[in-house]
């Protein structure tokens, strides 16, 4: 097991810095300096762009540059981010925490949600309540993320206005509140946005956890169990659940990146100051050291994901640990 | 000297529409009703905060190198100027301006001296009392060309400075001028040189002071976080008295919808332009009042004059001022503004706007007439070739970047609308929309073809030389470049000048010369559309300045809501 | 099957024949996507008007659906039904050109990662993995941000290029479980080259699950291009796609509700098309994986 795990991680490293190179260098050779707009920005002082210089050293051949901007990461130096007018770390530290929230609140929503449209569709299948869950799912399954967010944002803003429609909190009078009062108040701030990633991400978990019911159903000790007289439902609470719950772990894996591509659009729309703000936010002011390193970071996430559904799934099923 | 007449006073509205349609009616009854004027919070306990919605970063908040509204707002709130104009617009003389940090001034024989007599109760937000000696520093940071300041044009009248004693400041100017008393106070925010002292140049933009201003206004500084909200507090202890209000707090939204959001939705209480798209949604909000104003900005398409890669080289296409020329008849001006602001604005008629008493509104325009403007590209060498639908000459396509701040809705509207019309006569626009910062960015370095600008203008018409002017051509405002000497002569003679009419006779001219010339196609004049909580009392607001009697207003304590009783937390 | 003078669609075709017999959710998917994509390949004779014309910029500003305007005018007065339809053409070309080049960048890295032993088959593999890794979404933001400039062609292959990671695995792991079969082992002893064992004996087989892969991925790509130009780095003005008409009318979604929301409704049933007519095919082929209900 740490053999896996540590050649997954060593594996992990070696894809994020694929994608650092990969992003470092379509935006190096992109036409145009990238990093002209900050640091020929008159507001800058000239002891700044010093020490960007030096710690760019724009003026050496591209595989130069590419060494030193790898080093620098691997202090923790991910440069200066100029709409932002602070370091980029900073900016990705103060943005990550409420992404994670946002994401964590879609992984529950969208695994609760999932597993309990797809049981119920077990339960009635063939019937018009199965076909009815399953339209609805496909839909929002096709249903563009921006698009989800913006009907929701109009529905909510103006026909059903019980929740704040932008922030993670409400920006002037959560300072001034107790503890329980802030907590609160970030709960009511992520329900819309958290409501539309649970909407988005559902369909994906409820049509794999449903394929998988009936896969599991057929076995034979679901068989055995009901000549023994146990109720369907009791057959597929303890016996069927448990099985295809495995596959659906699989998809923790394929999770990340959905939820960061939903995060995202979702962000934008709803204002949420994450990483998917920063990204796009980084567009419009061409905050190149901003996008680059959120890119990285991100990334760095799908695969740390990826992992923890493959560690996951071999602790879960003991049939996989012998293999490779 | 002569008293100016008075721009038109405030206009106020509080109704709720039904629909879009009913905006005719709010301009038509803005005309009789207007609820609240000047309410001095005297007597009435002070108390609540004020949220004003904005979307983006202040650039800065130190006074002299900052020019966009944000900061500009901040700036005023935090600092003094030593005296204020009046609710009566005047700039001539000293008629109507109101005591700040100068408790008092007086006027030397000649009129070549103004000397200030400070108000010795003021006090730094530091606790060190305001000297005569900042007042000499200020003068000094604004009038340094290392500080690129773009007041400087303005306060290039004043030939020095000098401090007799602790309370008393001289300024000194070089000819007697109708406007040395605005020069003297309007533009510069006074300094603290205790905190300030050795930092000059370019190291002014990023020292600790233009993100944690010390001023001595009646709200002091708190904080700044990046991205999320500046917050002041009431300087308690101020020599004016303190604010009517606890505390002011700029909340800063990622783009302008959030901003917008934010105010419908009770997370603020202020929004200082309301989009006409968005004016339904705002006046069909009970808690919130529409506020309208006459216009102080303009926007317009400025062409690059110059090369954006060789600066000494004229530009491909806007070089020539008969192009330019044909592209403005390309443009149904009338209707872009029309389809972009609705009622909510006029068409500009130059780089004016129709508040200033010398702004003719008559003046002869560039016609709308595509046909001219197709025949017009015709003789100049411009012709479609090769059936792409898009003219060339001499292998140079009739083709260019026009960048647009995405905040501004009403701005992206009208690019689109223009690239449609442009392209009717063969010409092809590519519009690039930027962030504020990196659009700012983009006019700082002349790094663009077009841009769709704007500007806030203030009180005094003067403020032309440093947007158009010849002395801003190169690192000034002046983005494009524009030259022309006769334009800088009537502008100049028309500051200089005693009277009003003589002054509206120089200015006309100026005006018709930069239209004739081109160097932009003028576009809107909106009218200022904010959105205000209906608690809120306001005092006196002025046109060019609405912020500049914020410390006067109030919230009656028994419609104070949540965000009023809390005090600041540390 | 006939091992040694295989059709190449052949599979497929049979495939869509099942369908055809069993499946009125694919026979209605398909109806649905013709009703689509037929009017927007003609949106030159279809459409009633100009899709960039602003006929009247005053008085048919953001007018609602008429007779006129069937589907109403957008803040600049163009025609919203003209603008569905060419954004449609322009949407759907930009999709299926930008999934040809994944399917084939897919299928051939596939086949050859599946193909080669040794230590260059586990490299090929290892690449995979480190693809399988990059969040498509943020690298295409990453690529557009900075090429600003780029033309529609480069919008189009960089759509494909960063989508056909997912296919090649599956690609590969078919040629691996061919390549253990018998045909495939007699092929080779009777002396048949690689090259004519994969045309003819593994790519057809692999025909299949690539046209379930593009199918469904070319209703990904479309939600890809439509976000994308939602965030004004995809497709720009004037020219109309699905995504930059929401974005169009997204301030005013609440007032002006069709400016945004027929290309909503577009997108959403394009897509549910092209992944019912996906789904239909997989359970075709493989009647125990089917996805939905």
């Amino acid at each position: 097991m740490a053999a896996f795990l540590a050649r997954r991680i060593a594996q992990g490293v070696v894809v994020v810095a694929l994608v650092a190179t990969l992003v470092f260098v379509l935006i190096h050779i992109a036409p145009g300096d990238p990093f002209s707009a900050s640091m020929d920005n008159p507001s800058i002082d000239e002891a700044v762009r010093a020490r960007w210089r030096a710690s760019y050293g724009l003026d050496r051949p591209l595989v130069e540059q590419y060494v030193h901007y790898v080093m620098n990461v691997f202090r923790g130096d991910l440069g200066f981010s100029f709409s932002m007018q602070r370091p980029v770390a900073h900016a990705l530290a103060a943005a990550l925490p409420n992404t994670l929230l946002l994401m964590a609140a879609g992984l529950i929503g969208g695994f609760g949600l999932g597993i309990a449209s797809a049981i119920a569709q077990v339960r009635n299948r063939g019937r018009a309540a199965d076909r009815a869950l399953g339209f609805v799912s496909l839909t929002l399954f096709s249903v563009p993320d921006f698009w989800l967010a913006l009907l929701l944002l109009v529905a909510f803003a103006y026909w059903i206005p019980i929740f704040p429609i932008g922030g993670a909190a409400d920006p002037i009078m959560h300072e001034m509140l107790g503890p329980v009062g802030r907590i609160a108040d970030r709960l009511e701030h992520v329900v819309l946005p958290a409501l539309t990633l649970t909407l988005l991400y559902y369909p994906l978990i409820a049509r794999h956890q449903r394929a998988a019911l009936l896969d599991a159903l057929p076995s034979d000790y679901i068989t055995t169990a009901r000549a023994k007289g146990v109720p369907e439902s009791a057959i597929l609470r303890r016996h069927a659940l448990s099985n295809a719950l495995l596959p659906v772990i699989t998809l923790l894996g394929v999770a990340f990146p959905a939820l960061l591509t939903g995060a995202v659009f979702v962000e934008k729309v709803f204002s949420w100051p994450g990483m998917g703000l920063l990204i796009v936010g980084s567009i419009g002011s061409r905050d190149y050291p901003l996008l680059t390193a959120a890119v990285i970071l991100a990334s760095a996430f799908v695969v740390a994901g990826s992992i923890l559904a493959d560690t996951l799934y071999r602790r879960v099923d003991p049939r996989l640990r012998d293999e490779r | 000297m002569v008293d100016l007449a008075p721009i038109d006073t405030l206009l106020c509205a509080s109704v709720t529409p039904p629909d879009r349609r009913a905006l005719v009616f709010i301009l038509a009854l803005t005309l009789s009703a207007c609820e609240d004027r000047s309410t001095p919070p005297g007597g009435k306990p002070a108390g609540g905060t004020l949220v004003i919605s904005v979307g983006g970063d202040p650039e800065s908040l130190l006074p002299p190198v900052s020019s966009t509204v944000p900061s500009k707002i901040l700036g005023d709130l935090v600092y003094d100027h030593l005296a204020e104009i009046g609710d009566s617009m005047n700039t001539v003389g000293d008629a109507g301006f109101r005591p700040r940090l100068a408790k008092s001034w007086s006027w030397a024989a000649d009129s070549l001296s103004i000397a200030f007599n400070l108000d010795s109760a003021a006090r730094w937000h530091d606790g060190i009392p305001v000297r005569a000696t900042d007042v000499r520093f200020t003068w000094q940071v604004y009038s340094d060309p290392a500080t690129g300041s773009p007041s400087a044009a303005a306060v290039a009248s004043i030939d020095s400075v000098t401090a007799p004693d602790s309370l008393t400041a001289v300024f000194w100017f070089g000819e007697r001028s109708p406007m040395q008393f605005y020069d003297a106070v309007n533009e510069m925010s006074i300094l603290p040189e205790h905190v300030l002292r050795g930092v000059s140049g370019q190291a002014l933009r990023t020292s600790p002071i233009a993100r944690a201003p010390v001023g001595s206004g009646r709200f002091r500084f708190v904080r700044w976080t990046p991205g999320q909200s500046v917050e002041l507090a009431a300087d308690t202890t101020n020599y004016r008295g303190r604010p009517g209000l606890d505390r002011v707090i700029m909340t800063i939204a990622p783009d302008f919808n959030t901003a917008l959001t934010r105010v419908v939705g009770g997370e603020a209480d202020m929004l200082e332009q309301v989009p006409a798209s968005s004016l339904a949604d705002v006046a069909k909000d009970t808690n919130l009042r529409v506020i309208l104003t006459p216009g102080l900005d303009y926007n317009f398409v400025q062409f690059n004059l110059n090369d954006r890669r060789a600066r000494g080289r004229p530009h491909a296409l806007f070089g020539d001022r008969a192009l330019r020329r044909a592209l403005t008849m390309a443009i149904d001006r009338r209707s872009v503004v029309r389809n972009a602001y609705d009622s909510l604005a006029d068409n500009a008629i130059g780089p004016t706007v129709r508040a200033y008493p010398t702004t003719d509104p008559a003046l002869r325009q560039i016609p709308f007439s595509p046909d001219a403007a197709r025949r017009a590209l015709d003789s100049l060498g411009w012709k479609d070739t090769d059936g792409d639908g898009i003219r060339e000459r001499g292998g140079t396509r009739l083709e260019f970047n026009l960048a647009v701040p995405s905040s501004s809705k009403g701005r992206n509207t009208m690019a689109v609308l223009m690239q449609e019309q442009l392209r009717q006569v063969g010409a092809k626009v590519n519009i690039y929309p930027l962030d504020f910062a990196a659009f700012i960015d983009r006019e700082t370095k002349r790094d663009f073809d077009a841009v769709l600008g704007g500007w806030h203008v203030e009180a005094s018409p003067g403020g032309i030389r440093g947007t158009w002017g010849s002395a801003a051509a190169t690192s000034g405002n002046n983005y494009g470049s524009y030259r022309n000497a006769s334009f800088d002569a009537h502008v100049d003679s028309g500051l200089a000048a005693p009277t009003l009419d003589e002054r509206r006779a120089h200015f006309t001219i100026a005006y018709q010369t930069i239209i004739d010339d081109a160097p932009a196609i003028w576009l809107a004049e909106p009218r200022r559309v904010m959105a205000l909580h209906r608690r809120i009392t306001t005092s006196g607001l002025r046109p060019d300045a609405w912020w500049a009697n914020v410390a006067d207003w109030t919230i009656p304590p028994d419609r104070r809501i949540a965000r009023d009783r809390t005090t600041a937390a540390r | 099957m006939n091992a040694d003078f295989p059709l190449l669609p052949s599979s497929v075709l049979r495939a869509s024949r099942r369908l055809i017999a069993r499946d009125r959710s694919a026979i209605f998917a398909a109806a649905l996507l013709i009703a689509i994509a037929l009017p927007c390949a003609l949106a030159p004779i279809a459409a009633p008007y100009d899709p960039n014309a602003q006929p009247d910029i005053i008085g048919l500003q953001s007018t609602p659906p008429s007779l006129a305007h069937p589907l109403g005018t957008d803040p600049f007065s163009r025609d919203v039904m003209s603008r569905l339809l060419y954004g449609g053409r322009l949407s759907l070309t930009v999709a299926i050109f930008a999934t040809l080049v994944s399917v084939t960048l897919g299928t051939a890295y596939g086949a050859a990662a599946g193909y080669t032993n040794g230590i260059a088959g586990t490299v090929l593999q290892r690449i995979l993995d480190a693809l399988l890794s990059i969040p498509r979404l943020l690298l295409l933001i990453a690529i557009f941000a900075a090429w600003r400039d780029m033309p529609l062609a480069g919008f189009v292959v960089m759509l494909g290029l960063t989508g056909w990671y997912g296919l090649a695995r599956l690609v590969r792991g078919q040629v691996l479980a061919l390549k253990a079969q018998e045909f495939v082992a007699s092929a080779e002893a009777l002396g048949a080259t690689r090259m004519r064992i994969f045309m003819r004996h593994i790519l057809p087989n692999v025909a299949t699950p690539v046209v379930v892969a593009a199918t469904l991925g070319i209703g990904h790509v479309i939600v890809l291009e439509a976000g994308l130009s939602w965030l004004g780095i995809g497709v720009r003005q004037p020219t109309a796609s699905w995504g930059n008409m929401i974005q169009d009318g997204s301030d005013q979604i609440a007032a002006h509700w069709w400016i945004s929301l027929f290309p909503g409704m577009a997108i959403v049933l394009t897509v549910m098309a092209f992944n019912v007519l996906g789904d239909s095919l997989l359970r075709a082929l493989s009647p125990r994986r089917s996805m939905t209900g």
